[in-house]
């Protein structure tokens, strides 16, 4: 078992793949790889390719978290084996931007053993795709995950029966606990081509096959996508004659209407194949409801006790464990005590002992050195209030509280131009913007994912910068509403605004919803682990390359040219000039500029007002360095210096007016 | 009773909607705790045609309404899925009897 890598976001190098995950082409390593996961989404994938490859992929109770795809090595004992987790698809009618990511994994390949990864209990809905996937004619095999919820749901499949009906292997597992998973791996190994005959039912067969038949390189399953009317399937439909495509899709039309009858007929035949299938493997149990169960989703989901319980998770979650512990006292005792007392010393008095030149002290512990500035903030303040947050995150996340939650906010949400959906991205940029912008691509239009862009870049504090800003704000309580409220009418105007501005449909929402369950200590704390060690990566260097820049501009003098640059505007909101560093380190990251403040408030040189206001603006203020280069490659070059443009603008006028408020306001001077 | 789908209060017998089932109502339309199968999708725009394939809202599917505010729950053997007004529209069913 070795470890995983991450091609591109997940490890997210900053230098590599700049384009378009769309238009970038199937990396090498998954091409090559030998096994490939699919299946639906949150039928436990990513979790059992963590058991298959030890990796772990940050696996959670909602559907649509794996963005990208991973690749691990499976180790078989006298060889190793590359395995590849997609992320979740229905079906090879592709939706979403993550859905396509899958369908091209699989499309592009060739040869590689399929590992279909199905939820035990639904297998009326997972077998349609394993019929597409056996007409590939690729070794195949079906893993019925969760058999331990099919047990006590009675309805535990026959997995020999169904396994001689399909002529592929069947193997139960329980990814949670490990059960089957050798079995799996064994029967992936030795897994055949299937045998043929599973060709379409008639009549579509007839359509399909004068698409395929009659020309190379086209196969059934690309001449049925383009049937069904799916636009990236231009492939099978270019290679074909102008006169067979008019012959194929006539057949079509005069049967079924058009491309969306066409793909509904065909789903629904499949569906027909599938139960036919499923006689017999599948006992009979009328699927009763938990009561418990059932009461408990709908307090979560009424909005009247649904939307308390939001604000209780947030104030207990986030506000006070994140907050006040992670904030506060983890970053107390790891600043303080560790730092100031056990670390910077003896580090101090050895660089001075042995380095000779007064410069490279300062570069390494100087008021900018790489030491105590880079390695000290990225440990001492940003790491326990992001470890903090992915733990509540990871909580919420395993449990299936995450879907109910885009349930209830989805109505509001629509005013703003989004749906449910984006409360993924929107939550997990508390967290951190960066992988929050790349998270937007599970959603389906790209209005949506400009949208929450928009509003990650500009009024969501990402944790580091939230703990920074609370922890300064802490000493005055109304401040904190203040922050808060303005925050929240930023974001609700920019959003509506950007609902107006820009054009598109509205909308629309849908979700599975996974059933609750109770989290597993096991999952929650890999997962926050894997999330903690994906930021730190990100971040350290990222705090390093600060240093050394804000040292050199110290050294040159070009630090005190660009702080005097940008004295007038955060003169203009009213802050003393002293606050001016404070946004320049911002640009590297957002939290290293509320990091700056909090130094300014605990020496005292900002009151109540000034403070407000600058925790306003830097909030607003420009995303990090690594958010702006992830808005890049996701979005284009264009937009993402746009919303630079925006929030700088956004930034300082909301600072402005809310400082011109206060001043005006008695009692906050 | 009126059909819910044109008005009309003759019955179904011979509509071109209806087929060989009876009261024909909109997914969007039935209430929390009713029954119902599942018999034509008549979405407006492919991508929200697609959603509700995914969605495994196929014609035959057994579902049961389980609430309909703030959005849809619909629950089909152990599978429950939320769908909004708008794509619930898009679902003809027939209601158990």
């Amino acid at each position: 078992m070795k470890t995983g890598l991450n091609y591109a976001p997940p490890a997210m190098s900053h230098t590599a793949g700049l384009l378009p995950a769309a238009a970038a082409p199937v990396p090498t390593d998954v091409a090559a790889a030998r096994w490939l996961l699919v299946g639906a989404p949150n039928v436990g994938k990513s979790a059992l390719f963590g058991r298959l490859t030890g990796a772990y992929t940050t696996v959670s109770n909602y559907p649509g978290t794996s963005v990208e795809v991973t690749v691990g090595v499976h180790d078989l004992g006298d060889e190793t084996v590359d395995v590849v987790d997609t992320p979740g698809m229905y079906g090879f009618l592709a939706v979403s931007e993550e859905e396509r990511v899958a369908r091209r994994a699989i499309l592009e390949g060739s040869g590689q053993t399929l590992i279909q990864v199905a939820d035990a209990s639904h297998l009326d809905r997972a077998l349609p795709l394993t019929l597409q996937l056996l007409a590939l004619g690729r070794p195949l095999v079906l893993a019925c995950n969760l058999l331990d919820e099919a047990r006590r749901r009675g309805v535990a499949p026959d997995l020999a029966l169904l396994s001689e009906r399909l002529g592929v292997p069947v193997v139960g597992t329980v990814a949670t606990t490990g059960e089957g998973v050798a079995a799996l791996a064994e029967a992936a190994h030795g897994a055949p081509v299937p045998v043929d005959g599973w060709a379409l039912p008639q009549p579509f067969a007839d359509v399909v096959a004068l698409l395929s038949e009659r020309q190379e390189g086209v196969r059934l399953l690309d001449a049925e996508l383009a049937l069904c009317g799916d636009p990236e399937m231009a492939p099978a439909r270019s290679a074909a004659s102008p006169r067979l495509w008019l012959a194929a899709t006539s057949m079509r039309d005069a049967r079924w209407g058009a491309a969306d009858g066409f793909a509904v007929a065909l789903a629904t035949a499949r569906r027909r194949m599938a139960l036919a299938l499923l006689d017999g493997v599948v006992p009979d149990a009328p699927p009763e409801r938990r009561a418990r169960r059932a009461a408990l989703d709908r307090v979560l989901l009424s909005p009247w006790t649904g939307i308390p319980l939001v604000l209780a998770v947030l104030y207990l979650g986030f506000y006070r464990f994140v907050g006040h512990f992670g904030a506060g006292t983890l970053v107390d005792l790891i600043e303080r005590v560790a730092f100031d007392r056990w670390l910077t010393p003896p580090v101090t008095a050895g660089v001075n002992a042995l380095v000779p030149w007064a410069v490279l002290r300062d570069l390494l512990v100087g008021p900018y050195g790489l030491f105590t500035l880079g390695v000290r903030y990225a440990v001492a303040i940003v790491l326990p209030i992001v470890g903090t947050f992915f733990l509540v995150f990871a909580l919420l996340e395993d449990c299936g509280y995450l879907p109910r939650l885009a349930l209830l906010l989805d109505r509001g949400l629509k005013r703003l131009g989004l749906s449910g959906r984006a409360v993924i991205p929107l939550v997990l940029g508390f967290g951190c913007n960066t992988m929050a912008t790349l998270v937007t691509r599970t959603l389906e239009t790209r209005r949506e994912r400009v949208i929450v862009t928009l509003l990650l870049a500009l009024a969501i504090p990402c944790s580091a910068q939230l703990g920074v800003v609370l922890g300064i704000l802490s000493v005055y309580p109304a401040a904190v509403a203040v922050w808060a409220g303005v925050l929240l009418a930023v974001f609700v105007v920019v959003g509506a605004l950007a609902a107006r501005l820009l054009p598109g449909d509205p909308p629309s929402f849908y979700l599975e919803l996974p059933p609750l369950r109770v989290p597993l200590v096991r999952n929650v704390l890999l997962k926050t682990l894997t999330r903690v060690r994906w930021y730190f990566a990100e971040i350290l260097p990222l705090f390093l390359l600060a240093s050394v820049i804000l040292w050199a501009g110290e050294l040159t003098g070009a630090l005190r040219a660009a702080t005097h640059a940008i004295e007038p505007a955060v003169r203009l909101i009213g802050l003393p000039d002293a606050a001016a560093p404070a946004f320049l380190y911002g640009f590297f990251r957002r939290d290293f500029g509320a990091a700056g403040l909090y130094e300014m408030a605990r020496s005292g040189v900002l009151g109540p007002a000034a403070l407000t206001t600058a925790a306003v603006t830097i909030t607003l203020f420009v995303p990090c360095v690594a958010q702006f280069l992830v808005m890049r490659r996701e979005r284009g070059t264009a937009l993402a210096v746009t919303v630079l443009v925006v929030a700088t603008g956004v930034a300082f006028a909301t600072g402005g007016l809310v400082g011109w408020l206060l001043r005006s306001v008695g009692g906050w001077a | 009773m009126k059909c819910t789908m044109c008005g009309t209060a003759s019955g179904c017998d011979g509509c071109p909607i209806a087929g060989d089932f009876y009261l024909p109502a909109t997914l969007a339309s039935l209430a929390a705790g009713e029954k119902a199968t599942v018999r034509r999708l008549a979405a407006a725009k492919g991508g929200d045609l697609r959603k509700l394939l995914a969605l495994g809202l196929l014609p035959g599917v057994e579902l049961e309404v389980e609430r309909r505010w703030p959005a849809m729950v619909v629950r089909m053997g152990f599978a429950t899925v939320a769908l909004d007004a708008q794509l619930a529209e898009g679902v003809i069913v027939s209601r158990a009897a």
